[in-house]
């Protein structure tokens, strides 16, 4: 018997005692349970009691150190610390809600009628909205007095969805064990508080630092928690990349915090292409994609997966940045069109021809985009550019630029009596 | 006479680095003090108490505790922070609240629940109040119209010159509170006679 099982022992059976003997009230699923002895575990453990418990251990209550070498040894790890195995074993297994503290259950039947409320007031809402979408314009008092009424109603009805389900301690503690289903508003509620609260303010603040808000697109508002990945390796907005690491184009997890689905363009753009003879810096465009569906449920987007006849328009050419320029950044902006329409992909492949000097801001206006999720990442001279040049053809490969030395100042004689 | 502090906390000022200047010079002063005083006074042993006058009086009057004036001191500590940890570690300060997973959940459930039900409170209060508001201004509204005198009655009842002259109004005299006094009214109450 392991340590601490033994020691654990007495107190345990001790509570259980005290468990079953104070709560008669109690209603559990088994009512066995409270028969002292007899548990709905072992009741559960006779009937497949064929075989004996050292022969298959479970690994949720295994707490004898050579039974879990034996698990380890089939490739199964025991769950949570033996401690805890130890004291799942003479648990009680009463669900969340039905746990007997007091206050606990005179609080939850506060929030248990609050909820009630709640939901009432959600179907009320929902056939009010009814019954004003039944009405006519004229009925209603106008095109504008209607729509901005609805608009209202329905923005009241997901706050009212959100609050029904807030204080419920199962959602919390699904959501916290990331189980959370995005369909439902309170999960997508709760995601998105918890991106604002760290993971947003990080992107903003790496985007307006490093100059891509002015620079490739004039403003952004992120809304999308967007996560990029090169291969298995998760890039943090801003990350120099490995050249090799970015010959393969990335894999992205676009979370979306609203319901319904959006089509997305997807671009990626340079706006750090040096440019030796107008001593300046050029933009390109890396990627670009149109008509990306995404949602709050269909979050993974591969970049080299998308369909080439009516997605991609520039497939994904490897970042480089020539030896002695300065680091590259590469701006990967989500667009959000215009009404979740699709674009005409044969259109904007003729339109599109040319990767150089493509503006993020000209795309935005010619087909009436919305920036609505950003990320960066940035690249800069390493060992491996090199090859990575050579093996997309990169013409100046060769070349290592160098700043022009400044002028020189005219020749001025001291004063050397002021220095003494 | 002197104030000696515990050995246990004696060390901790020393592992904290926590000067006892305070403590330690004051008594020290006073007998150097105390000590010159008596030299004055006897002159037989005069030389051998100044010299040791002069021994102690150099370390007594420094301002620099002896740990800062060590040259591998490290550098200088904020006094704030060493009190902070000085407490934060102490034996007698109890352990931070920790709760398991399900305990906690616990904890918040009632948590949010108490905040609930206190915010369903208030509105009740704002809303009973809103009524009682209406109500007043309903009565008044029909005083005014309904009375049939053309308002006279309302007009006389809305004046409000003199209020304050002859006494102050008796519910400004204590602070206001939702209902009566568990109480009611103290019928034993006299005004105070000379």
């Amino acid at each position: 018997m392991a340590h601490c099982e033994r020691a654990s022992k007495p107190l345990l059976q001790c509570l259980q005692k005290t468990y079953t003997k104070g709560l008669p009230g109690l209603q559990l699923q088994s009512t066995r349970a409270f028969q002292s002895t007899a548990l709905a575990r072992e009741e559960a453990q006779t009937e497949t009691r064929s075989q004996p418990f050292y022969k298959a251990p479970d690994p949720a209550t295994v707490s004898n150190p050579r039974l879990e070498r034996k698990l380890l040894r089939q490739g199964v790890a025991p769950i949570g610390s033996r401690r805890r195995r130890v004291a799942l074993q003479d648990s009680l297994n009463i669900p969340f809600e039905q746990l007997p503290y007091q206050c606990f259950q005179e609080a939850r039947k506060i929030l248990v009628a609050d909820r009630e409320e709640k939901l009432r007031e959600i179907t009320s809402m929902r056939e009010k909205i009814s019954r004003l979408e039944g009405l006519s314009t004229e009925q209603a008092g106008g095109e504008q007095v209607k729509k901005s009424k609805l608009r209202a109603m329905e923005l009241h009805l997901e706050h009212l969805k959100i609050q029904a389900d807030i204080n419920d301690p199962l959602v919390k503690k699904k959501f916290e064990d990331g189980l959370g289903d995005m369909s439902k508003p309170i999960y997508r509620f709760l995601a998105d508080r918890k991106w604002r609260e760290y993971r947003r303010k990080i992107l903003v603040q790496r985007i307006t630092q490093m100059k891509v808000i002015p620079d490739v697109i004039p403003h952004c508002d992120p809304t999308l928690d967007t996560k990029l990945y090169f291969g298995r390796r998760q890039i943090q907005p801003g990350e120099f990349v490995d050249s090799k690491l970015s010959t393969e184009a990335p894999k992205l997890n676009v979370q979306m915090f609203e319901g319904g689905e959006k089509l997305v363009t997807i671009a990626v753009v340079d706006p750090d292409v040096p440019n030796v003879e107008t001593d300046g810096f050029d933009f390109k465009m890396h990627y670009l994609a149109v008509n990306v569906p995404i949602s709050a449920v269909n979050t993974k987007v591969d970049l080299s997966q998308l369909s080439t006849e009516s997605q991609v328009v520039f497939p994904w050419a490897p970042p480089v940045a020539q030896k002695g320029s300065p680091y590259h950044r590469l701006a990967m902006i989500i667009f959000e069109q215009k009404e979740s329409k699709a674009l005409d992909f044969a259109a904007v492949k003729a339109k599109e021809t040319a990767r150089e000097n493509l503006l993020a801001r000209a795309l935005e206006s010619r087909y009436q985009l919305k920036p609505i999720g950003a990320h960066l990442f940035r690249t800069q001279w390493d060992e491996s550019m090199y090859e990575v040049m050579k093996s997309i053809g990169f013409a100046d490969a060769e070349i290592e630029l160098r700043r022009a030395p400044a002028e020189r100042l005219p020749y001025k004689r001291r004063n050397t009596a002021n220095m003494r | 006479m002197r104030t000696t502090l515990s050995p246990v906390l004696a060390s901790l000022a020393n592992v904290f680095r926590i000067p006892l200047s305070q403590t330690a010079s004051r008594p020290a002063a006073a007998a150097a003090a105390l000590s010159r005083f008596n030299g004055n006074s006897s002159s037989s042993n005069s030389n051998s108490s100044s010299s040791n006058n002069s021994t102690t009086s150099s370390r007594q009057f420094s301002t620099t505790s002896a740990m800062a004036k060590r040259k591998n001191a490290g550098p200088a500590r904020d006094k704030r922070i060493t009190m902070i940890r000085y407490f934060l570690h102490h034996p007698l300060t109890p352990r931070p609240l920790r709760f398991s997973r399900t305990r906690f959940l616990r904890h918040w459930t009632i948590h949010r629940a108490w905040h609930l039900y206190q915010a369903q409170r208030r509105r009740a209060e704002t809303l009973e109040l809103e009524r009682q508001w209406h109500a007043m201004r309903a009565a008044c509204e029909e005083l005014r119209t309904g009375a049939g005198d053309g308002g006279k009655l309302f007009r006389k009842s809305m004046i409000k010159t003199g209020i304050f002259k002859d006494l102050f109004p008796i519910e400004y005299a204590r602070l206001q509170t939702e209902g009566p006094s568990r109480e009611g009214w103290n019928h034993e109450w006299k005004a105070f006679k000379k």
